[in-house]
């Protein structure tokens, strides 16, 4: 008897919940909420400001002196979102974005200019055809755990990624897409190739986090904690640090296009 | 808070540990080095709320390992092994710890000067084999099933019990502790704070304490409160995905799912605050970034007051199930004085009746003002390790309460010079999640970092989960360890 009624309780708790899954999706961030920078048109003083070049602790910003304008370049790839650069510039040249469509599946399109129009990922929809509908992935972990708790993040009630057909599964065997957190040191390289090569073909590979696209604060040490380039092929890349779940989202949705371009 | 320094010659620390260790409120902090030189071994009076640094000469590269005689010692000895090439002599398990096969053997990351000849250095690892008819192995990992990670698990059973558990972790060796010596102390926040992120504000809390007692300055009582804040939800969320987790091992996915949308309502709480899920690079030394705003402010302690309501009937319904309890009770089973022997902290430590909570004796945050309530039990099972994790995640969320009720006003925020001060040691002691972390920094003459050492609490645990997994089923083995929930990367840096 005691047990209908913890369950009939159960029950009614979680109905009186109702759905607590969003149903709008990769919204930008809330107001106050920390993202990635992005560059403005306001003009930079150059290097003779250079405080962001100089605050930042991964060395993502460049500062170049040209004829008329001085170019801000950040490559996205190696930023940490301190938020130090877009909190000291003077001009408002590097602001925050509080887009959550971040992925890219160069490298290079990470690397924003004052000088170049950003590359815009575009929007997402589905797979390609009723059977290129879902994926499965394989999730490799190499690094401090935060972007491991956003990918399990993305699972739960409130960004539910398994409604687009996306499954986290124990086994490379059958993973369609391996998904590397981390920067790769040393004593996993091996793991992580040996990974790789028994997945079967056509196989993604998607670098989430900033550690895992470059190393981020660890690269260039005696562990050799470069990202996941070099060990594998990577074919989509989701800076932060770590991503928000609704930038995985939308990667893994972006993943799910390459993949159908590519099978 | 500032260290005592005292020489200590390198035979005499096993009787001088062993009593201190026998003393009402001595604690073995961490062992380490600092250039390959000397040892240097941390203790903790909790009583006084002191520590001092014992430094012991070291001659050549080998000394006599202390871990026959204090258990807890014989991690640290195999990491200093690695980092420093100083190899204890007759320890009982000797292993590489950190450095694995594939770095080459005259790779001692930490150690400067050229290491005495002959030294005995190569990476090969051999797990313990255990003989006997039907004994068989189960290795698992470095790569887990789920999104965990990376460590190796090699289980020795006998049908469906375990009879031995060998853990070999390093594979998240990112040279963190390398990386802090070498960048300036004010980019050093962000690295401190990337090494277990799931700490992240305990993480930074603990390196401003150590940096600011070096500077020898401490920050306002508006900034120790908000710092505490930053704990105290970190805890919160935590503690909510390990309950999730572990309602979610033995099956009953209804208090799982809950757990992980209320975890976003914790989460939500340091977004507000920081602007980051994560709390990450807020807390600072000096103080806190930047002062949220009243409005914030309001919002998290309605969203807090809401989230303990909300708390309160999802762990009802999950200790108000008998099958729930039936499967954590008796399961994974640590002694008080295997707890005691082992130095455990946290969460593990206080299911183990040990009654200690670096809140009540360390200055961090503004505890001296709150009184954390140390929640405790004797049973040291799952469900004891679950039960002190509801009674800290309701005293938590009470705490946030008084901290917003009764924030002071004031700056958030002093600022220090761009040099640190020379031949400094400065500590900081923090009661993260999982339990008590530290971090010990010493300046040079040029007031350089010189050495930056990081104890995880998990370096304490990771030995209690292979002592509590023994004689249990190979079944029972995900809900032990989530009950433990230890940090890899924490413990590898």
């Amino acid at each position: 008897m005691i047990y209908e009624v913890n369950v009939i309780r159960l029950l009614s708790y979680l109905v009186s919940k109702g759905v607590v899954t969003s149903s709008q999706l990769s919204p930008p961030l809330q107001e106050g909420v920390r993202g990635l920078p992005s560059l403005t048109n306001s003009d930079c003083i150059g290097i003779e400001c250079a405080q962001c070049e100089q605050a930042c602790p991964t060395s993502a910003i460049q500062i170049e002196q040209q004829a008329e304008h001085a170019n801000v370049r950040i490559d996205l790839g190696n930023c940490i979102a301190c938020g130090l650069c877009t909190s000291i510039c003077p001009t408002a040249t590097i602001v925050n974005n509080p887009s959550t469509r971040t992925a890219q599946s160069e490298r290079e399109h990470l690397i924003i200019q004052t000088s170049l129009p950003p590359v815009n990922t575009g929007a997402v929809s589905g797979g390609g055809g009723i059977f290129r509908r879902s994926m499965a992935v394989r999730v490799v972990s190499t690094g401090c755990s935060a972007c491991d708790l956003e990918i399990g993040a993305s699972g739960n009630p409130i960004f539910d990624m398994e409604r687009f057909g996306v499954s986290v599964v124990a086994s490379p065997r059958f993973a369609d897409a391996l998904v590397v957190t981390g920067p790769v040191p040393k004593a996993m390289h091996e793991p992580l190739r040996t990974c790789y090569e028994a997945m079967a073909d056509p196989r993604l590979v998607i670098a989430l986090g900033t550690c895992a696209i470059s190393g981020g604060v660890h690269k260039n040490g005696y562990t050799e904690a470069n990202g996941a380039n070099g060990i594998v092929p990577v074919d989509l890349y989701v800076p932060g640090c770590p991503p928000h779940p609704w930038s995985i989202l939308f990667a893994l949705q972006m993943a799910m296009q390459l993949k159908a371009r590519r099978s | 808070m500032k260290v005592d320094s005292v020489e200590i010659s390198v035979d005499a620390r096993a009787n001088k540990l062993r009593a201190l260790l026998n003393d009402d409120g001595g604690r073995l902090g961490l062992i380490t080095s600092i250039d390959g030189q000397q040892l240097v071994t941390l203790v903790l009076n909790t009583t006084a709320g002191t520590a001092s640094a014992w430094t012991s000469r070291v001659d050549g590269d080998t000394y006599h390992s202390l871990s026959t005689v204090i258990p807890q010692s014989h991690w640290y000895e195999r990491t200093v092994w690695d980092l420093f090439g100083l190899k204890p002599k007759s320890h009982p398990r000797l292993k590489h710890n950190l450095l694995h096969e594939p770095y080459s053997a005259s790779v001692i990351p930490l150690r400067t000067g050229a290491i005495a000849p002959g030294g005995d250095n190569h990476r090969q690892y051999h797990h313990l084999e255990v003989k006997g008819d039907g004994v068989y192995e189960i290795p698992v990992g470095p790569i887990h099933a789920g999104i965990i990670e990376p460590g190796h698990f090699r289980f020795s059973c006998l049908g469906e019990i375990i009879l031995n558990l060998e853990i070999r972790l390093g594979y998240v060796h990112r040279g963190i502790e390398k990386r802090l010596t070498e960048v300036s102390w004010r980019k050093a926040r962000f690295i401190a704070e990337s090494a277990a992120s799931d700490s992240g504000a305990a993480y930074a809390l603990a390196h401003a304490v150590a940096i600011e007692s070096i500077f020898g300055v401490e920050p306002s009582l508006r900034a120790d409160y908000l710092r505490s804040l930053t704990l105290e939800i970190e805890r919160v969320a935590m503690h909510i995905a390990d309950l999730g987790g572990i309602a979610g091992d033995i099956g009953f996915l209804a208090i799982a799912s809950s757990m992980a949308r209320l975890r976003g309502d914790a989460l939500a709480l340091g977004e507000l605050l920081t602007g980051s899920r994560f709390q990450r690079f807020f807390v600072c030394p000096g103080g806190v970034v930047h002062d949220p705003s009243p409005k914030s402010l309001l919002q998290i302690r309605t969203r807090a007051i809401k989230l303990r309501k909300d708390l309160v009937s999802v762990i009802d319904m999950f200790l108000s199930n008998q099958v729930a309890c039936d499967r954590m009770q008796r399961v994974g089973r640590v002694s008080n004085k295997l707890a005691a022997d082992f130095g455990l902290v946290g969460v593990a430590g206080r299911a183990s009746g040990i009654k200690y909570d670096a809140r009540m004796h360390f200055h961090h945050g503004a505890y001296l003002e709150l009184n954390p309530k140390v929640a405790w039990t004797e049973q040291g099972d799952v469900f004891a390790r679950v039960r002190v994790r509801i009674d800290e995640l309701a005293r938590s969320l009470e705490l946030i309460d008084e901290i917003l009720e009764r924030l002071p006003s004031g700056s958030s925020l002093l600022d220090f010079p761009d040099r640190l001060p020379s031949n400094q040691i400065g500590v900081g002691i923090v009661e993260a999640h999982r339990g008590e972390l530290i971090h010990l920094v010493f300046t040079n003459a040029e007031g350089h970092v010189s050495r930056y050492a990081i104890k995880d609490p998990s370096v304490n645990n990771w030995t209690a989960l292979a002592i509590a997994v023994r004689n249990n089923l190979v079944a029972d083995f995900p809900l032990c360890n989530k009950s433990f929930s230890l940090s890899y990367s924490g413990h590898d840096l």
